[in-house]
């Protein structure tokens, strides 16, 4: 019988056969980090560590870009085979991202799954912080950035706290119980409660 | 073993099983790819394909809130 997950490096190792979830997020990610920098928050994150659940997006940080870098970035994305959900072209999509609106990406001709690109900077104070703390995680050849698992934790059990959300901390409360630190917890939860006077 | 209750119970009890034994990650692959292709087959017979299919999700996308107009 083989554990779950193991750790090497600091990196959580994921042991399990890749879904088409995961094919999906990586071709966005090999194109996404040619051009910017992105952390993997929310559902994805527990589904990715085994949390038996349906999802119809992955939500992705992204630091505001300029307009120039976010055109590559589009035209990029566009010729191959994704779409946007705002717009065709930056003229469009760009005036979400610099009003700090989230934008949706999905493959040609489906809606789902999308990737839910929100735009963040330094006055997004909770989510500047996970961005700026990536925990690694792999699955297979597949690594990306996660915010430490506390901090999501935390941040389910406080900020969203819908049905869904604290079944994901449950989730990962149960399944990370070997590697979770106390001392995160109290470092973390002052910056997340912070969010909530925001 | 404590009999779980509530959905809680079951997340609990699935995520300590998986920890010691990753053959369970299959169930849970079944069940997010039978999703993503229900979903593919039912949007394509809705919307067409190429520009069509952007004209018309982009429609259906504003009537279930998930493209909004920008907020400032």
């Amino acid at each position: 019988m083989e554990k779950g997950y193991t750790i090497k490096n600091n990196v959580i190792i994921i042991s399990r056969d890749f879904t088409e979830l995961d094919f999906f997020l990586r071709d966005f990610l090999n194109i996404l980090k040619k051009h910017s920098d992105y952390l993997v928050v929310s559902g994805y994150v527990s589904i990715c560590s085994g949390r038996s659940r349906a999802t119809e997006d992955i939500d992705l940080l992204f630091p505001i870009p300029r307009k120039e870098s976010f055109s590559e970035l589009l035209k990029e994305l566009q010729e191959n085979n994704f779409w946007c959900y705002q717009g065709d072209n930056a003229d469009e999509i760009f005036p979400y991202i610099e009003n700090m609106n989230s934008i949706r990406f999905a493959r040609t001709n489906e809606n789902f799954p999308n990737i839910e690109l929100v735009p963040i900077d330094e006055t997004r104070k909770a989510k500047f912080f996970e961005f700026k703390h990536p925990q690694k995680i792999k699955i297979k050849d597949f690594e990306f950035k996660i915010p430490p698992i506390e901090f999501e934790i935390l941040y389910k059990e406080i900020i969203l706290t819908g049905k869904k959300d604290l079944e994901d901390a449950n989730h990962l409360r149960a399944i990370f119980s070997d590697i979770l630190k106390e001392e995160k917890f109290k470092e973390y939860e002052p910056i997340i409660r912070g969010e909530l006077k925001q | 073993m404590k009999k779980p209750i509530k959905d809680m119970d079951y997340v609990k009890l699935f995520a300590e099983k998986l920890k010691k034994d990753n053959s369970l990650f299959k169930q849970q692959k079944m069940l997010i790819e039978s999703q993503l292709q229900a979903s593919r087959s039912l949007f394509r017979n809705m919307f067409g394909t190429g520009e069509e299919f952007k004209k018309n999700a982009r429609i259906y996308l504003r009537k279930v809130g998930l493209i909004k107009p920008v907020s400032r």
